[in-house]
């Protein structure tokens, strides 16, 4: 008896547990309302001061900018109805619109202008305007005084969000207030950001009234997709096997890419902080060119990155200022060797690997450990070029520990940006071991000299010409044709879930940019 | 003992003693630790070699366990993964145990202050969970294998302790040794002549309870990330990157390393307990 009554109350608590689930069942609806919830990106530590770097990837949301750029990276007037830039390269006077106001009501003056670029420049952290002279403000009209020639000034023009002089105050980064396509609300720590299409926006407006950002990781977004809960998901490659009810997968082609940076010098260095420097193996152009021959990038794009990327030859593939000519057969066990060979390298003692002068063809190469694709394109690399006889020793590290070891040995790293300027960052001699730029302390006198002249250029297109030129120009380069200081492995297609029916536009080459750029045409999406 | 628990007792184990029992137990469980350590020795390091054309293989005859998304053999990495955890915590378990017993020593001989301190010790040792203890310990130590071994020999000495000091404590009011202490011997030679060796049973009993307990801890550290780099061969670090690729219908990148791990512990707790029944049926907890 008192077994058959146990029964009956299990199969009652099964059944009432079993209704439990269905209930919490999510409702996916595909009603087309006027409000999207993503979850695309990680969190601005710094929140949204575009003076301390808010907007350098993707759209500033709030605040708008000078000059932006189309779907097909063309600059174009966005407060500024015109730029000029005068004989000497020094003088860049803008023309702006007269009819902005910020939400609060209050317009948009040469003042606000003058203000945001003077406070980028005493924050000094993450916009390096010290070229900047002077900025001063006219009626309707900003005048930026610079010391030297800078081609590249155009591209804070083009990125630094404008604030308003009245309403900016120490707390701006966390209530801002601007003159782009949306307002905000709110922004929970670690979680959310509310924002609200801005009603006095003199563009055109955007179709959604209200966006909500979760600050999910990879997988929680993954999951929330699933789960029919967010409209646009950024996921990782991992995931892109999958089929999500109700949703698509949309690949966007970008420079974010992955390459092996090598320590160009031999040992002996340290730096002011007493870390070592270069690495005698790398140091040898034999090795560096006979990495980049042999590696096999369609089969690293297909293998890592389940296909959705494409081989990488530069930092700037694509891009406007990519010189074409820097493209090269890889894959090449027999070309490797013959570099390796005509290098002085050969496998005297059979063990295969090579070896000069006593020195085994042996090296590490570290990668950040919290960042599986990295580690994986590691673990891949370090297999293809045991074919040429070169040894490389996996190490996956902290980036705390990477900053102590990253200028003496080799290094997964990746980039990709809409301003060469990074390329100036990363291989001019000037940026030797600045920050995470060009930690192998690669230089070149030549690649110096056209970085020169690119900067001292008058207008984009000049300076296009010289950034091709460093790349290669028939002598010597920055490229794998030339010096090959790095390694260049792939561009990784940014990979978003959307729902379907929402069109998110035409997405340009986006950069580096944890799942942010999907954002920079946010205002022109909408349910078809 | 009354009768019915005898029967009871009985017909359980009619047809094994707890002798026959542990001895089946030890063989069974150095069969498991030599074919991992004899595969681990034996497969070299050729598995774990990424092989771009071999991945998410499901498992078949050439890859008995299947292969990951960088086709890297699972049994290979499953093999080494359990190898590494077997040796960390064999040497965090031996470590504990010397301590314990050196702890447990010294609070029996060196006198009641002495005493006060280290049950204070432990008390402390034993109020922290030893878990995050065994977090901070292995971050402090700047993590890596050293790191986590060090944790885990800093932390599971308490318990075991304690046992310790209370035999020892008991054999101090034995009449061999107030003899030996009114005949003027030493601390220390009373401590090493004439309670060591009547302890060395519950030492290698804590030493077999331990080492189970040590292999999970190992496999949590290096779940957590704490670690050594995420490409090498752990068992945690294994199941926690399989977590990723679960959804995906991978299942075999978490079941075989699972059971591999869940087997290795069972086999030696199995062998623990049947140990300490033999040794100290008094005794049921340590």
């Amino acid at each position: 008896m008192g077994k058959r009554f146990v029964g009956i109350i299990y199969a009652a608590l099964i059944l009432i547990i079993a209704a439990g689930c269905s209930t919490t069942k999510p409702d996916i609806s595909t009603t087309k309302s006027d409000s999207l919830i993503v979850a695309i990106g990680s969190e601005p530590d710094t929140g949204f001061d575009p003076t301390k770097g808010w907007g350098r990837y993707g759209s500033p949301l709030f605040q708008s900018t000078l000059l932006k750029r189309d779907d097909d990276l063309k600059i174009e007037g966005d407060l500024a109805t015109s730029y000029e830039v005068s004989e000497d390269g020094k003088t860049w006077t803008v023309k702006l619109r007269s009819d902005v106001t910020f939400s609060d009501g209050e317009r948009l003056t040469s003042e606000d202008v003058k203000f945001t670029f003077d406070t980028s420049a005493s924050n000094g952290s993450a916009i390096d305007l010290t070229n900047l002279a002077s900025v001063s403000a006219g009626p309707d009209e900003v005048v930026f005084q610079l010391k030297e020639p800078q081609s590249t000034f155009i591209y804070y023009l083009i990125t630094t969000g404008i604030v308003p002089k009245h309403a900016y105050s120490a707390t701006y980064a966390e209530q801002p207030i601007g003159s782009g396509p949306f307002t905000f609300v709110q922004w929970d720590r670690g979680q959310q950001l509310i924002v609200e299409a801005n009603e006095t926006y003199y563009g055109s407006k955007p179709s959604f009234k209200k966006l909500t950002f979760l600050f999910l990781n990879e997988d929680a977004a993954f999951a929330a997709a699933k789960a029919g809960s967010v409209d646009v998901a950024y996921i990782p490659s991992a995931f892109s096997k999958q089929q999500v009810a109700g949703m698509r997968l949309e690949a966007v082609k970008s420079v974010d890419n992955r390459g092996i940076a090598f320590p160009y010098v031999s040992t002996g260095g340290q730096t002011d902080k007493g870390y070592p420097i270069g690495n005698d193996v790398t140091a040898d152009k034999a090795i560096r060119l006979a990495i980049n021959t042999v590696i096999d990038r369609e089969k690293l794009v297909e293998g890592v990155l389940e296909g959705h990327g494409s081989p990488a030859y530069t930092a700037n593939d694509g891009l406007p200022w990519w010189n074409e000519d820097t493209k090269f057969p890889d894959h090449d066990a027999k070309a490797a060797a013959t570099i390796l060979q005509a290098g002085g390298w050969s496998d005297s003692d059979k063990d295969g690997v090579v070896e000069k002068d006593g020195l085994k063809a042996e090296f590490t190469l570290l990668y950040p450990a919290g960042d599986v694709t990295r580690q994986s394109l590691a673990l891949a690399a370090s297999e293809m070029v045991k074919e040429a006889g070169i040894q490389i020793n996996v190490e996956g590290k902290s980036w705390d520990e990477l900053e102590t070891l990253m200028h003496a040995n080799a290094v997964m790293l990746g980039w990709g940006s809409h301003d060469p300027l990074e390329m100036y960052n990363l291989y001019s001699s000037d940026f030797g071991g600045v920050d995470y730029y060009n930690t192998g302390y690669y230089s070149n006198p030549a690649v110096d000299e056209w970085f020169e002249k690119a900067l001292n250029a008058r207008t984009e297109e000049e300076a296009i010409g010289f950034w091709t030129k460093a790349q290669w120009d028939g002598q010597t380069g920055l490229s794998a044709k030339g010096d090959a200081p790095w390694a260049w492995l792939v561009n990784i297609d940014h990979l978003y879930l959307v729902k379907d029916g929402l069109d998110i536009g035409k997405q340009r080459i986006q950069p580096h940019g944890h799942g942010w750029p999907v954002t920079d045409n946010i205002a022109s999406w909408s349910w078809k | 003992m009354n009768r019915t628990s005898t029967l009871y007792h009985d017909r359980r184990h009619r047809r094994w003693n707890e002798r026959s029992r542990t001895f089946i137990s030890a063989i069974l469980a150095l069969i498991l630790l030599a074919s991992i350590g004899i595969g681990s020795w034996l497969l070299g390091s050729s598995g774990l070699s990424v092989q771009l054309e071999n991945r998410n293989l499901a498992p078949s005859f050439l890859h008995l366990f299947g292969t990951d998304w960088l086709g890297r053999d699972m049994l290979s990495r499953t093999v080494k993964g359990l190898w590494l955890s077997i040796r960390v915590g064999l040497l965090g378990a031996a470590c504990s145990v010397i301590i314990a017993a050196a702890m447990g020593l010294m609070a029996a001989t060196l006198g009641q202050t002495a005493d006060r301190i280290i049950s204070w010790l432990i008390d402390v040792f034993l109020s922290v969970p030893h878990l995050v203890m065994l977090i901070l310990i292995a971050f402090v130590c700047g993590g890596g294998l050293k790191g986590i071994a060090i944790g885990i020999m800093l932390t599971h000495w308490p318990s075991l302790a304690r046992i310790i000091r209370a035999e020892a404590l008991q054999l101090m009011s034995t009449d061999y040794v107030l003899v030996a202490r009114k005949l003027g011997s030493s601390r220390f030679t009373i401590a090493m002549r004439h309670l060591a060796p009547h302890l060395l049973p519950q030492l290698l009993v804590g030493l077999l309870v331990l080492f189970p307990h040590a292999v999970l801890h190992e496999a949590a550290i290096t779940f957590l990330g704490l670690g050594m780099s995420p490409h090498q061969p752990a068992i945690g670090i294994i199941l926690s990157e399989s977590m990723r690729y679960l959804s995906t219908g991978m299942w075999w990148l978490a079941v075989f390393p699972g059971l591999g791990l869940l087997l290795t512990v069972r086999a030696f707790d199995k062998l623990g307990n049947h140990l300490r029944q033999l040794v100290d049926p008094r005794h049921t907890h340590l």
